[in-house]
């Protein structure tokens, strides 16, 4: 994408972000929506103004708990994606339990979780840790399944062995569905956090959203919903945007 | 049995053994790890709460999976028979699936209260957007020559729909359907966790407050069989249903 289409692209984004806010802010107008439903957008962004520290504070402290948490599943995902792949024997045993352990209510392992590291930053961490390398291993072993036998064999008759072959074939080839696997846990290791920040914490999108629950401050509640939006939707794109990058061959299909 | 159905069987007793052993090997405190046989006692001794709020949560989850299911494929067939309200809602529907669900759930419990509808509608909304996504990816994916053939035969939108849209559709729905079996409990739980007067989050919560490491392991065992059991269900029916795959 050139600069100019670029630009394009976010002014457009840009454009249907006002436009959103302005239905937004008109419907509640319009049809007399009472605030304990839908307070309006500039009452939310006034409330938000009022206090930008403490919103400031959460933002960063669940975004840390997030690319912490994000970072060590992706890592762990690949490899353990690798390590089934090259042991077919150790995937048959484990796969299954990897498969029920995600049955689990992230709540109920977060509650654990919690208990073993305490109210901690790492212990948040590890609650998106855990909802995102299951994805990434699932699709690190579909993509390196899916390497063209043909394309291993030529390598093979270069000369190639197993870890040269792991790096300049295999994991190249399994990086689109690896990618796939990243955008999902994205948006999944952000739940984590935030969930996480439930079990009793001082700062994070998941307090904010408890502490307005319980004073009823419907206004505060749609702050940290927004907030919580903005952080997802930013990562996300992020993480698009990596993709672009490094898959960039794959942009055509 | 096949060679891999052996080999998961072996794992699986071999954590159960590794837990069991490290437990009790180690005098290991209930907080850090309560041995597997103490939880299983625990869930037989509990089995009457247990069983009570697993069927609490199980029909909140139900429900919500079944409305947003039809909610999700109806509003799909909407965007894809109209393409005008495509335009209009598709902008706002990804500005709602932008947030996390479970950032919804506080506000859900002010509006709805504290009883079951609160974990119906959080359940519907959740389950409802990962039908739409895959239900809208899947009446996408026709081949356009299709479309063509049928319309020159003088089919209308709602025949394409119909004879052509439905049936390619039907897997990715199916799929869509499955990833939120599991999904559905998942927020029932968290929902519930936030404010219920019964089911399983409730029962997880209550443990932790009292600090009764057992008790939440019990619940999680309860959860984790009702999963594993409505995701075998729905991919048993989507067997069935989707016959050609």
């Amino acid at each position: 994408m050139t600069a100019v289409g670029l630009a394009r692209a976010i002014g457009w984004k840009l454009l249907g972000l006002v436009a959103a806010a302005a239905v937004w802010e008109g419907a509640v107008l319009l049809f007399g929506i009472r605030p304990a439903y839908l307070p309006r957008l500039s009452t939310i962004l006034h409330a938000m103004a009022a206090t930008p520290g403490a919103y400031m504070d959460g933002v960063l402290r669940t975004l840390a708990e997030t690319l912490i948490g994000f970072a060590a599943g992706a890592l762990v995902g690949v490899l353990n994606g690798v390590a089934f792949f090259r042991w077919p024997t150790l995937r048959d045993m484990l796969f299954p339990i990897f498969v029920v352990s995600q049955t689990i209510p992230v709540i109920a392992f977060g509650a654990l979780v919690v208990l073993w590291f305490g109210n901690t930053l790492l212990a948040k961490a590890v609650i998106a840790f855990y909802l995102t390398f299951f994805p990434v291993t699932v699709n690190t072993l579909l993509g390196l399944q899916a390497v063209d036998p043909r394309q291993v064999a030529l390598l093979r008759s270069f000369g190639a062995t197993g870890g040269g072959l792991m790096l300049r074939l295999q994991l190249p080839a399994a990086l689109p569905q690896i990618f796939v696997a990243l955008r999902l846990g994205a948006s999944l290791s952000l739940v984590g956090a935030i969930v996480g920040e439930w079990f009793g914490d001082t700062t994070g999108i998941g307090v904010m959203l408890l502490q307005a629950m319980y004073t009823e401050n419907v206004v505060g509640l749609w702050a940290a919903i927004l907030c919580a939006a903005v952080l997802g939707t930013s990562f996300y794109a992020a993480v698009a945007a990596a993709e672009r990058r490094l898959v960039f061959w794959a942009a055509e299909q | 049995m096949s060679r891999g159905a052996a080999r998961g069987l072996f794992g699986a007793v071999l954590l159960v053994a590794l837990w069991e052993g490290a437990a009790r090997g180690f005098h290991l405190p209930a907080y850090t790890l309560p041995a597997f046989s103490d939880i299983l006692v625990s869930v037989w001794t509990e089995r009457a709460s247990l069983l009570r709020a697993g069927a609490v949560t199980f029909a909140e989850a139900l429900s919500g999976y079944a409305i947003g299911s039809a909610l999700g494929i109806a509003l799909a067939m909407l965007l894809v028979v109209l393409p005008w309200t495509r335009r209009c809602a598709m902008p706002a529907l990804l500005a709602i699936n932008s947030v996390p669900v479970a950032a919804y759930s506080p506000l859900v419990l002010l509006w709805l209260g504290l009883g079951w509808s609160s974990k119906v509608a959080m359940v519907a909304l959740a389950v409802g957007f990962t039908v739409f996504l895959s239900a809208l990816a899947g009446f996408d994916r026709v081949d356009r020559r299709s479309v063509g053939l049928l319309q020159s035969f003088g089919a209308g939108p709602f025949a394409i729909l119909w004879r052509l849209r439905v049936p390619t559709a039907l897997p990715l729905i199916a799929a869509g359907m499955r990833v939120a079996t599991v999904r559905s409990l998942i927020v029932a739980i968290v929902t519930e966790m936030l404010g219920a007067y019964g089911g399983l989050g409730w029962i997880i919560y209550q443990a932790v407050v009292q600090i009764d490491f057992v008790q939440v392991w019990s619940a999680i065992f309860v959860a984790s069989a009702i999963s594993l059991a409505f995701f075998g269900l729905i991919g048993a029916a989507e067997r069935r249903i989707v016959f050609w795959r």
